[in-house]
């Protein structure tokens, strides 16, 4: 009893009072209206969590402090006759009443005050984490799109365009052939597959049923590098959306009987693009043949019989390391607000755990020195030749002017091979060519169609001409002028559509280390000169590093 | 014109979706004295322009045995006109980063160009001279139909799967116009002569048949006055315009199979004649087809793909032209495996014909024809095509006008009546195959008559 005096002498008692009801009333403005008017998600555990802390440390002040004319004094330092105590005491019950009619007011505005409608949480600024979502530095970059990226890694990107009320989404997973060796070639365009099969909350197909059902649809891609989800939605489905993806990185499910039935449609897939597709069949011979030490030799469909091997554990541990969010980039494109996407994006994947990084592809494909060509044999009534030279990375100086080249070359009906061996010569019925851009070192490749009975050997003579002589003696200010205009046009015509945005975004960022640096490509168009252009086909058209490969019908056949 | 835009963006702005985004610009619609038909839509948010013209004709007007003549004649245009010759026309477009090009469509000649908004003086300078002045002249008439008939010998060899729709119309067609292949065949390129081309371009090219839809960053006024000056004193084509009757229903029970030894797996098609593009009941009928086989969680891709692994892909799709069309089911399997996926497509689309769509089927349906329909009018080039293809078969307002409403009013009565009208029954129907005959020709023989030809005959029909 005597304790319990001493409490209420020291009011110790009033301040705890005092301290819970004005805890409760900010507890009240913290979780209704300031919450509507924008405060974040976290503010409400956050003032908690302050307040319940600071609790017993009031109670413990109360107790062995008090308040003196001269002061705040330690309660034992303090000659009990000059005691005001009973002063503080009644300050205390003052507050204790205000606190009261403050907290009755509050509960009866809240019943009785017409209801004033915040905006919602998407149309406003979080004010306090502003500082944290990034502009663009450079000014040539359009300055509504904004960056930022979560405590656990996850790159977010997005530039609002209101043109139509739909959003793209495009998350890129660093994951592709490139992360591969014999055993699980093809896991990761598998995985791109396992992706939409279910999770721990949902059974297989529901990904999709409830993105359809809400107007949405979806698709990705794997490439050597990269494994890339694509989704396409009406505004009204952004938070479906997020809550589909954010569950199938949270919690997937990979079921041996689903990963069974996926094997088959895997196999399909590649009966129809390798096996049943002599393009699609030389190419892969293709790489396998230049890439003899890189993993950039293996199918990104992968080989039959990994296909119909790969384990559970390959699975689960392939998951565990690539889809953490701090191997991902997401852009976000459309009729969005740029700041609701981010608060949309710390609701929904800030709780998943960042992991260690994937082990770096540290392969280097040792210099190629000396050509090499093969043949594969197959019904066909019209020759293919396949011709690749070893080249850079996508994020090389020399990656723009081979792009402005290989336009000049075999960019549209008017290049020079296209004129020369379609139209003028007739020793191929088509011509086209490409640059691997990824993260390791490529190649440049041209892809040929023979007409029936067209000489492989004399084709590929013609071509080396073609090419030896952008070595000698370049490319005319015509053609430079001309491969420029056409990639402009390019450019503008990929920023025509939200879908076109996320794609050039992402790549820019992915492969490239910075969103801005796709804006670049105008000025460095006009920068480039014709000596820039030739230094490039000096540097990769050497016969040494070439790779040719033909496909024809077996000796004896058409 | 102008309302057709205003209902348009009440379509797009759809349903419960939010009314804010998409405004698509007014456009101006002109009818020259001549015949032709201007349509002009501003759209200023890049610098570029897009145009698709259409010349009334296209591959139905055709002779017998000349398939693939408008095709050729497409081709040629570009090879040559005005006063450049077939490189540097070519040459003129691609310089400044420009595209044009022209195909022969079923029922149309289509002219595409996409250029940036400085060029729309070229642009139309260009496309005038491939209309009205090519040169077709003897040798890149002859060097284009040799690399045709070529293009298709490599597709034979490359890639099957870009051949079935050919050989599917032309057995179910038979010697109606749908059962040309567009691109002709091997046979029938071969039997095309230069004098052929110009009889088609004289019969057929003319202002009277031409529309040329233009959106981008223009003044349509501009715009307006180089499109006059360009065709308004073209005279009128002197061959009467091409009419098509409407197709009969093929009889079912019949296998075409195409031999191709090779192949390791078996592409098919399964279906009858289908609707017209003016068929009434349109909402009902994309959103019945969208459930059974247009998108991902389509019943044909649960059944083929996702349950049983036994295909990559699967769907059925509905050609609609002036006359009904075709309806197919479309998918792929491995050659082993042919009978069991036909077996499941069967069983698919009866268990669609008897049970039809749920209330909650609708919903998810109309959500997302709804929800996909505005990036199908995002570029300048995608609302030319619209308004192309709007004008060329004379639809009426309510083909856009009232598409948003007939999709919210369908009902699973009234989508139950179209499934019983458009999609054939199981004794009506057939059934075209692409694969290796000699494993599968005598078990394909349980869905009706076989009637064979090998891929390497240089004709589709049979």
């Amino acid at each position: 009893m005597a304790l319990f005096s001493e409490l209420r002498r020291r009011n110790v008692l009033k301040v705890a009072l005092t301290y819970l009801l004005a805890a409760m009333l900010l507890l009240w403005l913290v979780g209704g209206p300031l919450t509507a008017a924008g405060a974040p998600a976290w503010a409400n555990e956050f003032v908690l969590l302050v307040l319940a802390i600071g609790f017993p440390v009031a109670l413990i002040f109360a107790w062995t402090y008090e308040i003196t004319p001269a002061g705040i004094k330690k309660t034992l330092d303090v000659d009990q006759t000059q005691s005001i105590v009973f002063k503080t005491g009644q300050k205390l019950n003052a507050a204790v009443a205000v606190l009261v009619v403050l907290g009755a007011l509050a509960l009866i505005g809240e019943r009785l005050m017409p209801t004033f409608e915040f905006p919602t949480v998407e149309e406003i600024v979080p004010l306090v984490r502003e500082p944290l979502y990034e502009s663009p530095n450079n000014p040539d970059v359009p300055q509504e799109i904004r960056s930022y990226t979560l405590d656990n890694g996850l790159r977010m990107i997005v530039w609002p365009d209101h043109d139509i009320p739909n959003v793209v989404l495009y998350n890129f997973v660093r994951a592709g052939g490139r992360n591969e060796y014999p055993g699980i070639t093809g896991l990761s365009h598998f995985f791109e597959h396992m992706m939409f099969n279910g999770t721990k909350k949902r059974e297989q197909g529901a990904f999709d049923s409830e993105m359809e059902a809400a107007g949405g649809s979806n698709n990705a891609y794997t490439s050597n590098d990269l494994t890339v989800y694509q989704d396409w939605f009406p505004r009204s489905a952004l938070d479906v959306v997020f809550e589909l993806e954010a569950d199938r990185l949270e919690n997937l499910a990979i079921d041996p009987e689903v990963v069974e039935s996926e094997r088959g449609v895997v196999y399909s897939e590649r009966r129809l693009r390798v096996d049943n597709d002599t393009s699609g069949h030389l190419f892969e011979q293709m790489l396998a043949t230049a890439f003899i030490a890189h993993p950039y030799q293996f199918p990104v469909i992968g080989w039959p019989s990994d296909i119909e091997n790969w384990s559970q554990e390959d699975l689960e541990s392939f998951f565990q390391t690539y889809y953490a969010p701090n191997n991902l980039t997401m852009v976000v494109t459309g009729d969005v607000d740029a700041e609701a996407i981010f608060v949309l994006a710390d609701d929904y994947f800030g709780g998943i755990s960042s992991q260690e990084p994937p082990q770096p592809v540290t392969t280097v494909e040792p210099e190629q020195r000396g050509a090499r060509h093969f043949v594969v044999e197959a019904e066909t009534q019209t020759p293919l030749l396949h011709m690749a030279f070893h080249a850079g990375r996508a994020a090389d100086p020399q990656t723009l002017p081979m792009n402005v080249l290989l336009n000049v070359l075999a960019g549209g009906a008017s290049s020079r091979l296209h004129q020369r061996l379609v139209e003028d010569e007739q020793i191929a019925l088509a011509v086209g060519g490409f640059q691997m851009e990824g993260f390791d070192p490529g190649l440049v490749y041209f892809y040929l169609t023979l007409p029936p009975g067209g000489d492989p050997n004399a084709v590929e003579a013609r071509m080396l001409e073609e090419l030896q002589s952008i070595v000698d003696e370049g490319v005319s200010d015509a053609e430079l002028a001309k491969a420029r205009n056409i990639m402009l046009a390019d450019y503008w015509r990929s920023l025509a559509t939200i879908n076109g945005k996320a794609s050039v975004l992402g790549n820019a960022e992915v492969f490239l280390g910075d969103y801005e640096r796709a804006f670049d490509l105008p000025a460095k168009l006009e920068a480039l000169s014709i000596e820039d252009i030739q230094a490039a086909a000096r540097a990769v058209f050497d016969e040494r590093r070439m790779t040719v490969g033909v496909l024809q019908a077996a000796e004896g056949e058409e | 014109m102008t309302r057709y835009m205003l209902a348009l963006c009440l379509i797009v702005f759809g349903g419960s979706a939010a009314a804010q985004g998409v405004t698509l610009p007014d456009p101006v619609r002109v009818e020259l004295d001549n015949g032709t038909t201007l349509i002009l839509i501003e759209k200023h948010d890049v610098p570029l322009i897009g145009l698709e013209a259409t010349v009334a004709g296209g591959a139905v007007a055709d002779p017998p045995d000349k398939h693939g003549l408008a095709n050729l004649l497409a081709g040629l245009l570009s090879k040559g006109a005005g006063e450049r010759s077939a490189a540097e026309f070519v040459e003129a477009a691609e310089a400044v980063g420009g595209e044009i090009r022209a195909a022969a469509g079923r029922e149309a000649i289509y002219v595409s160009a996409d250029f940036m908004a400085k060029d729309a003086a070229l642009m139309v300078e260009l496309l005038a001279d491939m209309l009205r002045r090519p040169t077709l002249a003897q040798s890149e008439f002859a060097k284009l139909r040799e690399r045709s008939i070529n293009l298709i010998k490599s597709a034979k060899s490359s890639d099957p799967s870009e051949l079935l729709s050919d050989y599917a119309n032309a057995f179910l067609f038979g010697d109606h116009a749908y059962g040309n292949p567009p691109g002709g065949s091997e046979a029938s390129l071969a039997a095309i002569s230069r004098s052929d081309v110009v009889a088609y371009y004289n019969d057929h090219f003319g202002g009277d048949r031409l529309t040329v839809a233009v959106s981008g960053d223009f003044d349509a006024m501009t715009m307006q006055v180089l499109l006059t000056e360009a065709f308004g004193d073209w005279e009128a084509a002197s061959g009467e315009p091409t009419t098509v009757d409407a197709p009969p229903p093929a009889a079912g029970g019949r296998v075409y199979l195409v031999n191709k030894p090779d192949a390791t797996q078996t592409y098919f098609s399964i279906g009858n004649v289908g609707v017209a593009r003016n068929y009434a009941q349109r909402a009902e009928l994309d959103l019945a087809n969208t459930v059974f086989g247009g998108r991902f969680t389509s019943m044909l891709v649960t059944e083929l793909r996702t349950k049983s692994g036994l295909s990559y892909s699967a769907r059925s799709s509905l050609a609609r032209h002036r006359q009904p069309g075709s309806v197919f089911i479309t998918s792929f399997t491995e050659t082993g495996t042919t009978v069991a996926a036909i077996d499941v497509a069967l069983a698919t689309l009866g268990q669609f014909q008897d049970a039809g769509l749920d209330d909650e089927m609708l919903l998810s349906a109309r959500n997302y024809v709804m929800g996909q329909y505005p990036p199908r009018f995002e570029t300048a080039a995608q609302i030319a095509g619209l308004y192309a293809m709007l004008e060329l078969y004379g639809l009426e307002k309510s083909y856009v006008t009232e598409y948003g409403a007939n999709l919210t009013a369908a009902t699973t009565e009234s989508i139950a009546a179209v499934i019983d009208e458009v999609y054939p029954a199981p004794d009506e129907l057939v059934f075209v195959l692409i694969g290796d005959a000699e494993k599968i020709r005598e078990q394909v023989a349980q869905y009706g008559d076989v009637t064979e030809i090998d891929i390497t005959e240089p004709r589709f029909h049979p």
